[in-house]
Protein backbone atom coordinates (compact mmCIF):
# COMPACT_ATOMS: atom_id res chain seq x y z
CA UNK A 1 0.00 0.00 0.00
CA UNK A 2 2.70 2.40 0.98
CA UNK A 3 4.15 1.78 -2.60
CA UNK A 4 0.75 2.59 -3.99
CA UNK A 5 1.57 6.56 -2.44
CA UNK A 6 4.52 8.31 -4.48
CA UNK A 7 2.20 6.55 -7.72
CA UNK A 8 -0.60 8.40 -6.00
CA UNK A 9 0.81 11.69 -5.61
CA UNK A 10 2.29 11.97 -9.18
CA UNK A 11 -0.99 10.69 -10.59
CA UNK A 12 -2.39 13.64 -8.94
CA UNK A 13 0.26 16.14 -9.87
CA UNK A 14 0.18 15.32 -13.38
CA UNK A 15 -3.62 15.58 -13.59
CA UNK A 16 -3.16 19.20 -11.93
CA UNK A 17 -0.95 19.87 -14.68
CA UNK A 18 -3.32 18.73 -17.65
CA UNK A 19 -6.09 20.48 -15.70
CA UNK A 20 -4.58 23.89 -15.54
CA UNK A 21 -3.99 23.53 -19.54
CA UNK A 22 -0.89 23.56 -21.18
CA UNK A 23 -3.26 24.60 -24.65
CA UNK A 24 -4.84 27.82 -25.86
CA UNK A 25 -6.09 30.21 -22.50
CA UNK A 26 -8.19 32.67 -22.80
CA UNK A 27 -7.36 34.66 -20.39
CA UNK A 28 -4.12 36.86 -18.84
CA UNK A 29 -1.65 37.45 -22.29
CA UNK A 30 1.17 38.88 -20.85
CA UNK A 31 1.68 41.36 -23.10
CA UNK A 32 5.31 43.13 -22.78
CA UNK A 33 7.63 45.90 -23.90
CA UNK A 34 10.84 44.75 -22.87
CA UNK A 35 13.23 47.38 -21.57
CA UNK A 36 16.22 45.33 -23.16
CA UNK A 37 14.60 46.23 -26.62
CA UNK A 38 14.42 50.17 -26.42
CA UNK A 39 17.03 52.30 -27.91
CA UNK A 40 17.86 55.88 -28.20
CA UNK A 41 15.80 57.62 -31.11
CA UNK A 42 15.26 60.48 -32.96
CA UNK A 43 13.28 61.80 -29.57
CA UNK A 44 17.00 62.09 -28.26
CA UNK A 45 17.38 64.74 -30.36
CA UNK A 46 15.42 66.94 -28.71
CA UNK A 47 17.46 68.71 -25.64
CA UNK A 48 16.61 66.96 -22.47
CA UNK A 49 13.17 67.63 -20.69
CA UNK A 50 11.11 67.17 -17.45
CA UNK A 51 8.32 65.17 -18.70
CA UNK A 52 5.23 64.75 -16.58
CA UNK A 53 3.19 61.56 -18.07
CA UNK A 54 -0.01 61.46 -17.02
CA UNK A 55 -1.95 58.15 -16.33
CA UNK A 56 -2.75 56.92 -19.67
CA UNK A 57 -6.57 57.25 -20.78
CA UNK A 58 -8.34 54.21 -21.96
CA UNK A 59 -11.00 55.04 -24.37
CA UNK A 60 -11.28 52.01 -26.17
CA UNK A 61 -14.72 51.08 -27.16
CA UNK A 62 -14.84 47.38 -25.65
CA UNK A 63 -12.53 47.98 -21.88
CA UNK A 64 -12.92 44.54 -20.69
CA UNK A 65 -11.22 42.46 -23.36
CA UNK A 66 -8.81 42.92 -26.27
CA UNK A 67 -10.61 40.06 -28.54
CA UNK A 68 -12.69 36.91 -28.33
CA UNK A 69 -11.93 33.12 -29.13
CA UNK A 70 -13.77 30.04 -28.81
CA UNK A 71 -16.73 31.86 -26.73
CA UNK A 72 -14.01 32.64 -24.42
CA UNK A 73 -12.67 36.93 -24.00
CA UNK A 74 -9.18 37.35 -24.58
CA UNK A 75 -7.89 39.52 -21.77
CA UNK A 76 -4.42 41.30 -20.90
CA UNK A 77 -2.83 40.14 -17.37
CA UNK A 78 -1.96 44.00 -16.52
CA UNK A 79 -4.25 46.84 -17.39
CA UNK A 80 -3.74 47.50 -21.32
CA UNK A 81 -3.28 51.50 -19.78
CA UNK A 82 -0.29 50.16 -17.49
CA UNK A 83 1.46 48.44 -20.24
CA UNK A 84 1.16 51.52 -22.35
CA UNK A 85 2.36 54.02 -19.64
CA UNK A 86 5.27 51.73 -18.81
CA UNK A 87 6.46 51.35 -22.59
CA UNK A 88 5.75 55.36 -22.89
CA UNK A 89 7.99 55.33 -19.47
CA UNK A 90 10.81 53.70 -20.67
CA UNK A 91 10.97 55.49 -24.18
CA UNK A 92 11.03 58.85 -22.64
CA UNK A 93 13.59 58.24 -20.48
CA UNK A 94 15.86 56.11 -22.86
CA UNK A 95 15.50 59.05 -25.17
CA UNK A 96 17.14 61.66 -22.19
CA UNK A 97 14.39 63.07 -20.92
CA UNK A 98 13.54 62.81 -17.03
CA UNK A 99 10.27 61.54 -16.07
CA UNK A 100 9.01 64.14 -13.19
CA UNK A 101 5.61 65.61 -11.95
CA UNK A 102 7.43 68.89 -10.65
CA UNK A 103 9.21 71.83 -12.50
CA UNK A 104 7.67 70.14 -15.65
CA UNK A 105 8.35 70.94 -19.40
CA UNK A 106 5.91 69.64 -21.04
CA UNK A 107 2.74 67.57 -20.27
CA UNK A 108 2.50 64.12 -22.29
CA UNK A 109 -1.33 62.59 -22.29
CA UNK A 110 -1.60 59.27 -23.82
CA UNK A 111 -4.92 57.57 -24.73
CA UNK A 112 -5.19 53.97 -25.87
CA UNK A 113 -7.98 54.32 -28.53
CA UNK A 114 -7.72 50.63 -29.86
CA UNK A 115 -5.77 47.39 -28.56
CA UNK A 116 -7.28 44.79 -30.16
CA UNK A 117 -6.74 41.03 -31.26
CA UNK A 118 -8.58 39.57 -33.83
CA UNK A 119 -8.50 35.95 -34.96
CA UNK A 120 -9.30 34.84 -38.26
CA UNK A 121 -10.85 31.60 -38.48
CA UNK A 122 -9.21 29.78 -41.43
CA UNK A 123 -10.22 26.07 -42.64
CA UNK A 124 -6.12 24.56 -41.96
CA UNK A 125 -4.48 27.51 -40.43
CA UNK A 126 -5.18 30.79 -38.22
CA UNK A 127 -4.35 34.10 -39.05
CA UNK A 128 -3.69 36.79 -35.83
CA UNK A 129 -4.18 40.65 -36.48
CA UNK A 130 -3.02 42.72 -33.44
CA UNK A 131 -3.52 46.35 -33.27
CA UNK A 132 -3.29 49.19 -30.92
CA UNK A 133 -3.98 52.35 -31.29
CA UNK A 134 -2.46 55.17 -29.47
CA UNK A 135 -2.95 59.23 -29.14
CA UNK A 136 -0.50 61.15 -27.52
CA UNK A 137 -1.02 64.75 -26.42
CA UNK A 138 1.64 67.36 -25.90
CA UNK A 139 0.20 70.28 -23.69
CA UNK A 140 2.08 73.03 -21.90
CA UNK A 141 2.08 72.77 -18.08
CA UNK A 142 1.61 76.61 -17.75
CA UNK A 143 -1.13 77.19 -20.08
CA UNK A 144 -2.42 74.07 -20.81
CA UNK A 145 -2.64 74.64 -24.58
CA UNK A 146 -1.91 71.61 -26.60
CA UNK A 147 1.47 71.65 -28.33
CA UNK A 148 1.13 68.39 -30.52
CA UNK A 149 -1.45 65.76 -31.18
CA UNK A 150 -0.44 62.69 -33.17
CA UNK A 151 -1.76 59.08 -32.83
CA UNK A 152 0.42 56.24 -33.78
CA UNK A 153 -0.96 52.99 -34.77
CA UNK A 154 0.65 49.75 -35.15
CA UNK A 155 -0.26 46.45 -36.46
CA UNK A 156 0.91 42.93 -36.58
CA UNK A 157 -0.61 40.25 -38.64
CA UNK A 158 0.63 36.48 -38.61
CA UNK A 159 -0.59 33.18 -39.78
CA UNK A 160 -0.12 30.47 -37.65
CA UNK A 161 -1.20 26.35 -38.38
CA UNK A 162 -2.33 25.84 -34.38
CA UNK A 163 -3.67 28.28 -32.08
CA UNK A 164 -1.95 29.08 -28.89
CA UNK A 165 -1.54 31.55 -26.81
CA UNK A 166 2.56 32.66 -26.78
CA UNK A 167 1.47 33.41 -30.78
CA UNK A 168 -1.30 35.72 -29.63
CA UNK A 169 1.00 37.55 -27.17
CA UNK A 170 3.49 37.82 -29.65
CA UNK A 171 1.54 39.60 -32.33
CA UNK A 172 0.58 42.09 -29.36
CA UNK A 173 4.26 42.87 -28.61
CA UNK A 174 5.07 43.20 -31.96
CA UNK A 175 2.10 45.84 -32.45
CA UNK A 176 3.23 47.80 -29.56
CA UNK A 177 6.56 47.81 -30.38
CA UNK A 178 5.61 49.08 -33.91
CA UNK A 179 3.11 51.63 -31.98
CA UNK A 180 6.37 52.95 -30.03
CA UNK A 181 8.82 52.73 -32.38
CA UNK A 182 6.69 55.08 -34.33
CA UNK A 183 6.36 57.12 -31.58
CA UNK A 184 10.17 57.31 -30.18
CA UNK A 185 10.83 58.33 -34.62
CA UNK A 186 8.54 60.59 -34.86
CA UNK A 187 10.48 63.96 -36.20
CA UNK A 188 7.16 66.50 -35.39
CA UNK A 189 7.14 65.23 -31.93
CA UNK A 190 10.86 65.88 -31.83
CA UNK A 191 10.54 69.28 -33.11
CA UNK A 192 7.84 69.76 -30.92
CA UNK A 193 10.20 68.93 -27.73
CA UNK A 194 13.14 71.27 -29.54
CA UNK A 195 11.09 73.77 -29.29
CA UNK A 196 10.01 73.86 -25.99
CA UNK A 197 10.56 76.92 -23.74
CA UNK A 198 12.08 76.16 -20.25
CA UNK A 199 13.27 77.96 -17.05
CA UNK A 200 16.58 77.53 -18.10
CA UNK A 201 16.12 77.72 -21.64
CA UNK A 202 13.62 81.19 -21.53
CA UNK B 1 7.92 1.14 -8.15
CA UNK B 2 10.24 4.26 -6.30
CA UNK B 3 12.95 3.90 -8.94
CA UNK B 4 10.06 4.97 -11.57
CA UNK B 5 9.81 8.50 -9.62
CA UNK B 6 12.86 10.37 -11.05
CA UNK B 7 11.57 9.38 -14.51
CA UNK B 8 7.71 10.21 -13.86
CA UNK B 9 9.04 14.01 -12.41
CA UNK B 10 11.38 14.12 -15.50
CA UNK B 11 8.17 13.83 -17.38
CA UNK B 12 6.91 16.42 -14.95
CA UNK B 13 9.61 18.29 -15.50
CA UNK B 14 9.22 18.32 -19.35
CA UNK B 15 5.28 18.98 -19.69
CA UNK B 16 6.09 22.28 -17.64
CA UNK B 17 8.71 23.36 -19.83
CA UNK B 18 6.18 22.97 -22.64
CA UNK B 19 3.42 24.97 -21.05
CA UNK B 20 6.44 27.86 -20.14
CA UNK B 21 6.32 31.21 -22.57
CA UNK B 22 8.59 30.86 -25.25
CA UNK B 23 10.38 34.25 -25.51
CA UNK B 24 9.59 36.71 -28.28
CA UNK B 25 11.00 35.89 -31.98
CA UNK B 26 14.37 37.44 -32.39
CA UNK B 27 15.20 40.54 -34.06
CA UNK B 28 17.18 40.59 -36.99
CA UNK B 29 20.56 42.25 -35.73
CA UNK B 30 21.73 45.56 -36.18
CA UNK B 31 24.88 47.76 -35.67
CA UNK B 32 24.94 51.30 -34.68
CA UNK B 33 25.18 53.02 -37.57
CA UNK B 34 25.23 57.22 -36.33
CA UNK B 35 28.09 58.03 -38.46
CA UNK B 36 26.13 57.28 -41.80
CA UNK B 37 25.48 60.33 -43.32
CA UNK B 38 24.77 60.36 -47.33
CA UNK B 39 22.30 57.47 -48.28
CA UNK B 40 20.91 55.44 -51.48
CA UNK B 41 17.50 54.03 -52.00
CA UNK B 42 17.20 51.54 -54.42
CA UNK B 43 14.28 49.72 -55.03
CA UNK B 44 14.92 46.22 -55.58
CA UNK B 45 14.00 42.54 -55.36
CA UNK B 46 12.77 41.54 -58.36
CA UNK B 47 8.30 41.73 -59.35
CA UNK B 48 6.03 41.98 -56.65
CA UNK B 49 2.84 39.18 -56.23
CA UNK B 50 -0.43 40.83 -55.92
CA UNK B 51 -2.62 38.68 -53.79
CA UNK B 52 -6.40 38.57 -51.96
CA UNK B 53 -6.28 36.56 -48.90
CA UNK B 54 -9.49 35.83 -47.43
CA UNK B 55 -8.68 33.05 -44.79
CA UNK B 56 -11.92 31.70 -45.77
CA UNK B 57 -13.22 28.56 -43.73
CA UNK B 58 -15.30 27.62 -46.67
CA UNK B 59 -16.30 25.07 -48.66
CA UNK B 60 -13.77 22.89 -45.92
CA UNK B 61 -16.24 23.29 -43.26
CA UNK B 62 -19.36 21.75 -45.02
CA UNK B 63 -17.21 19.15 -46.53
CA UNK B 64 -16.43 18.28 -43.00
CA UNK B 65 -20.08 18.19 -41.73
CA UNK B 66 -21.10 16.04 -45.03
CA UNK B 67 -17.88 13.48 -44.02
CA UNK B 68 -19.25 13.46 -40.57
CA UNK B 69 -22.97 11.66 -42.32
CA UNK B 70 -20.43 8.92 -43.83
CA UNK B 71 -20.98 5.73 -40.96
CA UNK B 72 -17.59 3.95 -41.91
CA UNK B 73 -14.39 5.17 -40.12
CA UNK B 74 -12.62 4.08 -43.36
CA UNK B 75 -14.14 6.15 -45.90
CA UNK B 76 -14.33 9.46 -43.55
CA UNK B 77 -10.46 8.97 -43.18
CA UNK B 78 -9.90 8.38 -46.85
CA UNK B 79 -12.12 11.31 -48.11
CA UNK B 80 -10.87 14.09 -45.86
CA UNK B 81 -7.30 14.40 -47.76
CA UNK B 82 -9.78 15.09 -51.14
CA UNK B 83 -11.87 17.21 -48.91
CA UNK B 84 -8.86 19.15 -48.01
CA UNK B 85 -7.71 19.11 -51.60
CA UNK B 86 -11.29 20.55 -52.86
CA UNK B 87 -11.54 23.33 -50.47
CA UNK B 88 -8.06 24.26 -51.21
CA UNK B 89 -8.67 24.10 -54.98
CA UNK B 90 -11.81 26.13 -54.67
CA UNK B 91 -10.57 29.01 -52.68
CA UNK B 92 -7.38 28.94 -54.81
CA UNK B 93 -9.61 29.85 -58.10
CA UNK B 94 -11.39 32.33 -56.43
CA UNK B 95 -8.43 34.24 -55.02
CA UNK B 96 -5.94 33.95 -58.32
CA UNK B 97 -9.13 35.34 -60.26
CA UNK B 98 -9.73 38.39 -57.62
CA UNK B 99 -6.21 39.10 -57.78
CA UNK B 100 -5.60 39.05 -61.63
CA UNK B 101 -8.36 41.57 -62.40
CA UNK B 102 -6.74 43.55 -58.86
CA UNK B 103 -3.28 43.27 -60.92
CA UNK B 104 -4.78 44.46 -64.54
CA UNK B 105 -5.98 47.61 -62.50
CA UNK B 106 -2.61 48.41 -60.82
CA UNK B 107 -0.84 47.73 -63.97
CA UNK B 108 1.83 50.73 -64.04
CA UNK B 109 1.99 51.35 -60.68
CA UNK B 110 5.47 49.57 -59.31
CA UNK B 111 5.18 48.97 -55.24
CA UNK B 112 9.21 48.57 -55.07
CA UNK B 113 9.58 52.21 -56.55
CA UNK B 114 6.49 53.33 -54.17
CA UNK B 115 8.14 52.17 -51.07
CA UNK B 116 11.46 52.89 -51.85
CA UNK B 117 9.92 57.10 -52.21
CA UNK B 118 8.80 56.29 -48.78
CA UNK B 119 11.54 55.52 -47.16
CA UNK B 120 13.57 58.44 -48.48
CA UNK B 121 11.73 60.80 -47.66
CA UNK B 122 11.05 59.51 -44.28
CA UNK B 123 14.65 59.29 -43.69
CA UNK B 124 15.08 63.06 -45.01
CA UNK B 125 12.63 64.40 -42.45
CA UNK B 126 14.86 63.50 -39.59
CA UNK B 127 17.92 66.13 -40.51
CA UNK B 128 20.36 63.21 -39.64
CA UNK B 129 21.40 62.68 -43.18
CA UNK B 130 23.41 65.25 -45.37
CA UNK B 131 22.15 63.57 -48.16
CA UNK B 132 18.99 61.12 -49.40
CA UNK B 133 18.98 59.94 -52.67
CA UNK B 134 17.33 57.39 -54.39
CA UNK B 135 18.17 55.66 -57.97
CA UNK B 136 15.48 53.59 -59.50
CA UNK B 137 18.31 51.31 -61.27
CA UNK B 138 21.21 49.25 -59.32
CA UNK B 139 24.28 52.34 -58.87
CA UNK B 140 27.35 51.80 -60.81
CA UNK B 141 30.38 51.35 -59.10
CA UNK B 142 31.02 55.06 -59.30
CA UNK B 143 27.66 55.70 -57.89
CA UNK B 144 28.15 53.37 -54.47
CA UNK B 145 31.18 54.99 -53.89
CA UNK B 146 29.77 58.44 -53.03
CA UNK B 147 27.18 56.30 -50.68
CA UNK B 148 28.32 56.03 -47.21
CA UNK B 149 25.29 53.14 -47.08
CA UNK B 150 22.82 51.34 -49.37
CA UNK B 151 19.68 50.76 -48.68
CA UNK B 152 17.84 47.72 -50.41
CA UNK B 153 13.78 47.69 -50.78
CA UNK B 154 12.03 44.96 -51.74
CA UNK B 155 8.03 44.39 -51.78
CA UNK B 156 8.11 40.40 -52.55
CA UNK B 157 4.16 40.43 -51.75
CA UNK B 158 1.44 43.15 -51.71
CA UNK B 159 -2.56 42.90 -51.75
CA UNK B 160 -5.81 42.48 -49.76
CA UNK B 161 -6.05 40.06 -46.74
CA UNK B 162 -9.12 39.92 -44.69
CA UNK B 163 -8.05 41.33 -40.77
CA UNK B 164 -11.65 40.58 -39.24
CA UNK B 165 -13.91 37.89 -38.62
CA UNK B 166 -17.45 37.93 -40.34
CA UNK B 167 -16.52 41.48 -42.12
CA UNK B 168 -17.76 40.05 -45.40
CA UNK B 169 -16.59 41.97 -48.48
CA UNK B 170 -14.36 43.79 -46.26
CA UNK B 171 -10.60 43.64 -46.81
CA UNK B 172 -7.43 45.77 -45.94
CA UNK B 173 -4.96 46.64 -48.12
CA UNK B 174 -1.39 44.90 -47.21
CA UNK B 175 2.26 45.09 -48.65
CA UNK B 176 4.80 42.88 -46.72
CA UNK B 177 8.25 44.85 -47.34
CA UNK B 178 12.31 43.89 -46.89
CA UNK B 179 14.96 46.52 -46.13
CA UNK B 180 18.47 46.22 -46.20
CA UNK B 181 21.45 48.65 -45.62
CA UNK B 182 24.66 48.02 -46.70
CA UNK B 183 27.73 49.55 -46.22
CA UNK B 184 29.32 50.14 -50.06
CA UNK B 185 32.62 48.67 -50.97
CA UNK B 186 32.73 46.12 -48.00
CA UNK B 187 29.33 44.38 -48.46
CA UNK B 188 28.90 44.91 -44.60
CA UNK B 189 25.30 44.79 -43.52
CA UNK B 190 24.46 47.60 -41.39
CA UNK B 191 20.27 46.93 -40.76
CA UNK B 192 18.33 44.18 -41.96
CA UNK B 193 14.79 44.04 -41.26
CA UNK B 194 11.38 42.74 -42.73
CA UNK B 195 7.40 43.91 -41.83
CA UNK B 196 4.13 43.02 -42.54
CA UNK B 197 2.70 46.28 -42.79
CA UNK B 198 -1.27 46.13 -43.16
CA UNK B 199 -3.79 49.55 -43.60
CA UNK B 200 -5.32 50.67 -40.54
CA UNK B 201 -8.58 50.56 -42.58
CA UNK B 202 -10.85 47.96 -44.34
CA UNK B 203 -12.27 48.77 -47.95
CA UNK B 204 -15.15 46.69 -50.01
CA UNK B 205 -13.39 44.67 -52.08
CA UNK B 206 -15.70 44.99 -54.89
CA UNK B 207 -15.24 48.68 -55.31
CA UNK B 208 -11.63 47.81 -54.90
CA UNK B 209 -11.87 45.56 -57.86
CA UNK B 210 -14.60 47.86 -59.84
CA UNK B 211 -13.29 50.95 -59.42
CA UNK B 212 -9.58 51.51 -60.71
CA UNK B 213 -9.01 55.04 -58.98
CA UNK B 214 -10.12 53.94 -56.08
CA UNK B 215 -7.80 50.86 -56.10
CA UNK B 216 -4.55 52.46 -57.16
CA UNK B 217 -5.10 55.08 -53.99
CA UNK B 218 -5.89 52.87 -51.38
CA UNK B 219 -2.62 50.73 -52.45
CA UNK B 220 -0.13 53.92 -52.78
CA UNK B 221 -1.35 54.63 -49.02
CA UNK B 222 -0.43 51.21 -48.17
CA UNK B 223 2.46 51.38 -49.80
CA UNK B 224 3.96 54.74 -48.61
CA UNK B 225 2.52 53.34 -44.76
CA UNK B 226 5.34 50.07 -46.04
CA UNK B 227 8.17 52.66 -46.62
CA UNK B 228 7.50 55.23 -44.03
CA UNK B 229 7.26 51.95 -41.34
CA UNK B 230 10.48 50.18 -42.90
CA UNK B 231 12.11 53.99 -42.26
CA UNK B 232 11.41 53.99 -38.78
CA UNK B 233 12.35 50.63 -37.86
CA UNK B 234 15.63 51.60 -39.44
CA UNK B 235 15.78 54.85 -37.56
CA UNK B 236 14.92 53.51 -34.62
CA UNK B 237 18.19 50.81 -34.97
CA UNK B 238 20.82 53.54 -35.60
CA UNK B 239 21.91 53.92 -31.88
CA UNK B 240 21.01 50.12 -31.56
CA UNK B 241 22.49 49.07 -28.01
CA UNK B 242 24.02 52.27 -27.41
Amino acid sequence: MSQRRPVRLVALVLSLLFASGCGVKTAGLDVRYPEVGVNRSLLASAPPRRVEILPVADRRADTKRIGIRAGGDIVTSSPVTDIVGEALVLEVKKNGHTVAAERRDVVLAGAVEEFRLDVIGGYSSTQYVGRVVLAVTLADPHSGETLLLRRYVGISRRVVEKDSDNGWRDVMDVALARTMHDFATDPELASAMSRLLTAFNP
Amino acid sequence: MVRAIPAVLALVALSLAGCASSPPSPRPAARPFDDVRRVMVVPSGGESTFAVVEYSAEPGRTFDEILKWIPWQPYQAALRPAAQLVHRGINWALEADRAATATSRLQGLSPRSVVAESVARTLDATGWFEEVQIVEREPSAEERRRADAIVRVAVPTWGLVRVRDGDAGLLSGFADVRGQMAMPGTGVVLWEESQDVTSPEQIPVDTFLRDRDFARQEMIVVLERAGQRLANELLYSRSAGR
